[in-house]
Protein backbone atom coordinates (compact mmCIF):
# COMPACT_ATOMS: atom_id res chain seq x y z
CA UNK A 1 0.00 0.00 0.00
CA UNK A 2 1.00 3.51 -0.98
CA UNK A 3 1.08 6.27 1.45
CA UNK A 4 0.22 9.49 -0.11
CA UNK A 5 1.47 12.17 1.90
CA UNK A 6 0.58 16.44 1.06
CA UNK A 7 4.73 18.16 1.03
CA UNK A 8 5.09 21.22 2.89
CA UNK A 9 5.36 24.08 0.30
CA UNK A 10 5.06 27.93 0.87
CA UNK A 11 1.66 28.93 -1.10
CA UNK A 12 2.80 31.17 -4.80
CA UNK A 13 0.76 33.46 -3.08
CA UNK A 14 -0.44 34.66 -0.17
CA UNK A 15 -2.32 37.83 1.75
CA UNK A 16 -1.05 39.14 4.56
CA UNK A 17 -2.71 38.07 7.74
CA UNK A 18 -4.92 41.53 8.30
CA UNK A 19 -6.41 40.90 4.74
CA UNK A 20 -7.19 37.19 5.22
CA UNK A 21 -9.85 38.51 8.08
CA UNK A 22 -11.18 40.72 5.01
CA UNK A 23 -11.10 38.12 2.79
CA UNK A 24 -13.00 35.49 4.50
CA UNK A 25 -15.93 38.26 4.62
CA UNK A 26 -16.09 39.11 1.31
CA UNK A 27 -16.18 35.65 0.39
CA UNK A 28 -20.07 35.05 0.84
CA UNK A 29 -20.34 37.79 -2.26
CA UNK A 30 -21.78 35.30 -5.19
CA UNK A 31 -19.60 35.63 -8.12
CA UNK A 32 -20.59 35.73 -11.81
CA UNK A 33 -20.78 33.51 -13.93
CA UNK A 34 -17.99 34.46 -15.99
CA UNK A 35 -15.71 35.25 -13.49
CA UNK A 36 -14.42 31.54 -12.72
CA UNK A 37 -13.29 31.30 -15.95
CA UNK A 38 -11.51 35.22 -15.64
CA UNK A 39 -9.78 34.06 -12.72
CA UNK A 40 -8.63 30.33 -14.89
CA UNK A 41 -7.45 32.71 -17.37
CA UNK A 42 -5.49 34.58 -14.81
CA UNK A 43 -3.83 31.82 -13.35
CA UNK A 44 -2.90 30.72 -16.48
CA UNK A 45 -1.52 33.38 -18.75
CA UNK A 46 -0.21 35.54 -15.33
CA UNK A 47 0.66 33.06 -12.98
CA UNK A 48 -0.54 32.88 -9.23
CA UNK A 49 1.36 36.13 -8.48
CA UNK A 50 -0.40 37.96 -11.00
CA UNK A 51 -3.76 36.68 -10.18
CA UNK A 52 -2.94 37.62 -6.62
CA UNK A 53 -2.51 40.91 -7.18
CA UNK A 54 -5.64 41.64 -9.53
CA UNK A 55 -7.48 40.04 -6.81
CA UNK A 56 -6.00 43.05 -4.24
CA UNK A 57 -6.21 45.67 -6.10
CA UNK A 58 -10.18 44.74 -7.05
CA UNK A 59 -10.91 44.31 -3.68
CA UNK A 60 -8.62 46.03 -1.36
CA UNK A 61 -7.77 49.50 -3.11
CA UNK A 62 -10.56 51.88 -2.01
CA UNK A 63 -11.46 55.29 -3.58
CA UNK A 64 -8.29 57.52 -2.28
CA UNK A 65 -5.52 55.29 -1.71
CA UNK A 66 -1.95 56.27 -1.97
CA UNK A 67 -1.59 59.86 -3.79
CA UNK A 68 -5.42 60.32 -4.02
CA UNK A 69 -5.58 57.33 -6.18
CA UNK A 70 -8.54 56.06 -7.80
CA UNK A 71 -10.04 52.96 -7.60
CA UNK A 72 -9.62 50.24 -10.21
CA UNK A 73 -11.73 51.31 -13.25
CA UNK A 74 -14.23 48.20 -14.11
CA UNK A 75 -13.60 49.55 -18.01
CA UNK A 76 -10.09 49.25 -17.42
CA UNK A 77 -10.48 45.89 -16.19
CA UNK A 78 -12.59 44.69 -18.76
CA UNK A 79 -9.82 45.82 -21.47
CA UNK A 80 -7.06 44.26 -19.46
CA UNK A 81 -9.19 40.71 -19.62
CA UNK A 82 -10.27 41.15 -22.91
CA UNK A 83 -6.40 41.82 -23.64
CA UNK A 84 -4.90 39.12 -21.72
CA UNK A 85 -7.35 36.55 -23.11
CA UNK A 86 -6.03 37.52 -27.07
CA UNK A 87 -1.74 37.72 -25.68
CA UNK A 88 0.59 35.32 -26.10
CA UNK A 89 3.33 35.89 -23.24
CA UNK A 90 6.92 34.18 -23.87
CA UNK A 91 7.16 30.94 -22.94
CA UNK A 92 10.47 30.67 -20.14
CA UNK A 93 10.29 33.87 -19.02
CA UNK A 94 9.06 35.05 -15.78
CA UNK A 95 5.27 35.89 -15.92
CA UNK A 96 4.48 39.59 -16.64
CA UNK A 97 3.81 42.04 -13.91
CA UNK A 98 0.46 43.78 -12.59
CA UNK A 99 0.60 47.27 -11.08
CA UNK A 100 -2.56 49.22 -10.26
CA UNK A 101 -2.02 52.98 -11.42
CA UNK A 102 -3.15 56.52 -9.79
CA UNK A 103 -5.62 56.95 -12.34
CA UNK A 104 -7.40 53.91 -11.63
CA UNK A 105 -5.71 51.69 -14.70
CA UNK A 106 -4.11 48.53 -14.68
CA UNK A 107 -0.99 47.78 -15.86
CA UNK A 108 0.74 44.73 -17.85
CA UNK A 109 4.95 44.79 -17.86
CA UNK A 110 6.88 42.00 -19.58
CA UNK A 111 10.07 41.28 -21.71
CA UNK A 112 9.65 39.76 -25.28
CA UNK A 113 12.28 37.17 -26.71
CA UNK A 114 14.97 39.39 -26.73
CA UNK A 115 14.37 40.66 -23.11
CA UNK A 116 13.12 43.93 -23.99
CA UNK A 117 10.03 45.74 -21.84
CA UNK A 118 6.98 45.51 -23.43
CA UNK A 119 4.00 47.70 -21.59
CA UNK A 120 0.50 48.46 -21.76
CA UNK A 121 -1.67 50.50 -19.39
CA UNK A 122 -5.60 49.61 -19.37
CA UNK A 123 -7.70 52.34 -18.87
CA UNK A 124 -11.11 53.23 -18.80
CA UNK A 125 -10.70 54.17 -22.11
CA UNK A 126 -8.66 52.45 -23.82
CA UNK A 127 -4.76 51.13 -23.72
CA UNK A 128 -1.75 53.05 -23.38
CA UNK A 129 1.60 50.62 -24.42
CA UNK A 130 5.24 50.81 -24.95
CA UNK A 131 7.64 48.79 -26.95
CA UNK A 132 11.00 49.11 -26.23
CA UNK A 133 12.47 47.59 -28.94
CA UNK A 134 10.89 50.01 -30.82
CA UNK A 135 10.57 52.84 -28.48
CA UNK A 136 6.82 53.06 -29.69
CA UNK A 137 4.66 54.45 -27.35
CA UNK A 138 0.72 54.93 -28.40
CA UNK A 139 -3.19 54.59 -27.44
CA UNK A 140 -5.93 51.94 -28.23
CA UNK A 141 -9.29 52.13 -28.18
CA UNK A 142 -11.31 49.34 -26.75
CA UNK A 143 -12.01 48.06 -30.64
CA UNK A 144 -8.01 47.44 -31.05
CA UNK A 145 -7.05 45.38 -28.02
CA UNK A 146 -7.35 42.22 -29.45
CA UNK A 147 -5.27 43.50 -32.63
CA UNK A 148 -2.88 44.85 -29.79
CA UNK A 149 -2.55 41.97 -27.82
CA UNK A 150 -1.50 39.97 -31.22
CA UNK A 151 0.87 42.59 -32.42
CA UNK A 152 2.70 43.13 -28.86
CA UNK A 153 2.81 38.73 -28.69
CA UNK A 154 4.72 38.83 -31.79
CA UNK B 1 12.82 78.03 -7.56
CA UNK B 2 13.61 74.75 -9.17
CA UNK B 3 16.27 72.22 -7.31
CA UNK B 4 19.85 72.64 -8.67
CA UNK B 5 21.08 69.68 -10.64
CA UNK B 6 23.48 68.06 -7.52
CA UNK B 7 20.46 67.54 -5.23
CA UNK B 8 19.12 64.12 -4.88
CA UNK B 9 15.73 63.57 -4.79
CA UNK B 10 13.76 59.95 -3.54
CA UNK B 11 10.25 58.54 -4.15
CA UNK B 12 8.14 55.71 -2.39
CA UNK B 13 7.24 52.52 -3.90
CA UNK B 14 4.89 51.13 -2.22
CA UNK B 15 3.11 47.33 -3.24
CA UNK B 16 1.38 48.62 -6.04
CA UNK B 17 4.31 49.61 -8.12
CA UNK B 18 6.69 46.48 -7.28
CA UNK B 19 5.53 43.09 -7.13
CA UNK B 20 8.77 41.84 -5.74
CA UNK B 21 10.50 41.48 -9.47
CA UNK B 22 9.38 44.60 -11.29
CA UNK B 23 9.21 48.22 -11.22
CA UNK B 24 6.37 49.61 -12.39
CA UNK B 25 6.67 52.59 -14.87
CA UNK B 26 4.01 54.29 -14.28
CA UNK B 27 5.68 55.18 -10.97
CA UNK B 28 7.20 58.33 -13.27
CA UNK B 29 4.60 58.82 -15.77
CA UNK B 30 2.45 61.46 -15.96
CA UNK B 31 2.08 65.32 -14.41
CA UNK B 32 2.77 66.49 -11.04
CA UNK B 33 4.91 63.27 -9.97
CA UNK B 34 6.01 63.61 -6.38
CA UNK B 35 8.89 63.73 -5.02
CA UNK B 36 11.11 64.44 -1.71
CA UNK B 37 14.77 65.98 -0.96
CA UNK B 38 17.35 63.77 0.43
CA UNK B 39 19.33 68.14 1.12
CA UNK B 40 16.56 68.34 3.81
CA UNK B 41 15.76 65.14 5.39
CA UNK B 42 18.11 62.18 5.31
CA UNK B 43 17.42 58.93 3.75
CA UNK B 44 16.70 57.27 7.09
CA UNK B 45 14.16 59.71 8.02
CA UNK B 46 12.19 59.29 4.91
CA UNK B 47 11.80 55.77 5.69
CA UNK B 48 9.97 56.64 9.06
CA UNK B 49 7.70 59.76 6.59
CA UNK B 50 6.97 57.36 3.83
CA UNK B 51 5.54 55.09 6.34
CA UNK B 52 3.43 57.00 8.45
CA UNK B 53 1.69 59.00 5.58
CA UNK B 54 1.96 57.42 2.30
CA UNK B 55 2.12 54.07 3.23
CA UNK B 56 -1.92 52.60 3.92
CA UNK B 57 -1.21 49.32 5.45
CA UNK B 58 -2.52 46.27 5.25
CA UNK B 59 -2.95 46.58 1.80
CA UNK B 60 -0.47 49.19 0.43
CA UNK B 61 3.08 48.95 1.83
CA UNK B 62 6.33 50.72 1.30
CA UNK B 63 8.65 48.37 -0.20
CA UNK B 64 11.52 50.28 -1.63
CA UNK B 65 12.95 54.13 -2.08
CA UNK B 66 14.34 55.02 -5.11
CA UNK B 67 16.40 57.69 -5.40
CA UNK B 68 17.79 59.58 -8.49
CA UNK B 69 20.22 62.37 -8.79
CA UNK B 70 18.01 66.15 -10.21
CA UNK B 71 21.09 66.45 -12.65
CA UNK B 72 21.09 62.83 -14.18
CA UNK B 73 17.46 63.57 -14.70
CA UNK B 74 18.08 66.38 -16.72
CA UNK B 75 20.13 64.56 -18.67
CA UNK B 76 17.95 62.05 -19.32
CA UNK B 77 15.33 64.74 -20.38
CA UNK B 78 18.08 66.13 -22.83
CA UNK B 79 18.85 63.21 -24.88
CA UNK B 80 15.12 62.28 -24.87
CA UNK B 81 13.76 63.55 -28.86
CA UNK B 82 12.34 65.28 -28.86
CA UNK B 83 14.29 66.85 -25.43
CA UNK B 84 12.20 67.54 -22.58
CA UNK B 85 13.87 70.02 -20.20
CA UNK B 86 12.79 68.51 -16.36
CA UNK B 87 12.77 70.45 -13.58
CA UNK B 88 11.66 69.80 -10.10
CA UNK B 89 9.95 72.34 -8.03
CA UNK B 90 9.92 72.61 -4.10
CA UNK B 91 6.65 72.32 -3.37
CA UNK B 92 6.80 71.80 0.69
CA UNK B 93 3.46 70.13 2.19
CA UNK B 94 2.20 69.73 5.61
CA UNK B 95 3.74 66.21 6.32
CA UNK B 96 6.69 66.70 4.24
CA UNK B 97 8.95 70.29 3.98
CA UNK B 98 10.52 68.55 1.47
CA UNK B 99 8.38 67.40 -0.81
CA UNK B 100 8.73 68.58 -5.02
CA UNK B 101 7.18 67.72 -7.98
CA UNK B 102 8.12 67.47 -11.67
CA UNK B 103 5.39 70.25 -13.77
CA UNK B 104 6.42 68.46 -16.57
CA UNK B 105 4.42 65.41 -18.39
CA UNK B 106 6.61 62.50 -18.34
CA UNK B 107 5.71 59.93 -20.72
CA UNK B 108 5.99 56.22 -20.34
CA UNK B 109 9.18 56.10 -23.21
CA UNK B 110 10.72 58.50 -20.88
CA UNK B 111 9.99 56.79 -17.59
CA UNK B 112 11.67 53.92 -19.27
CA UNK B 113 14.59 55.58 -19.53
CA UNK B 114 14.60 56.88 -15.95
CA UNK B 115 13.89 53.66 -14.38
CA UNK B 116 17.37 51.80 -15.07
CA UNK B 117 19.03 55.13 -13.58
CA UNK B 118 17.00 54.56 -10.00
CA UNK B 119 19.17 53.51 -7.13
CA UNK B 120 16.65 51.17 -4.56
CA UNK B 121 16.90 51.15 -1.18
CA UNK B 122 14.68 48.89 1.13
CA UNK B 123 13.40 50.70 4.13
CA UNK B 124 14.93 49.79 7.31
CA UNK B 125 12.43 46.96 8.74
CA UNK B 126 9.99 48.31 11.24
CA UNK B 127 7.85 47.01 13.90
CA UNK B 128 5.00 48.57 12.45
CA UNK B 129 2.55 46.19 10.66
Amino acid sequence: MSVLSFQTQSPAYSLVEELRELAAVAAVRRTAPDELAREELLLRKLGPKGWGRVYHFRNYYASGWGENGRVLSPRALDAFFRFVEEANFPAGKSSPSVFLTDRGGIELCWEDGDGKQVQVEFTGTGAEFYRAVTEEEGLVAFEGLAQLARRLST
Amino acid sequence: MPLVGTEDIVRAVCTDKWDGERLSPSLFVGENISVSRLALIPLADHCDLFRQYVQQPPERRLELIAEINVGRLQDIGRAQNPAIALTVEPKPVDWNPAHGEFPQRITRGLANKILPELKLHHPSPSNQR
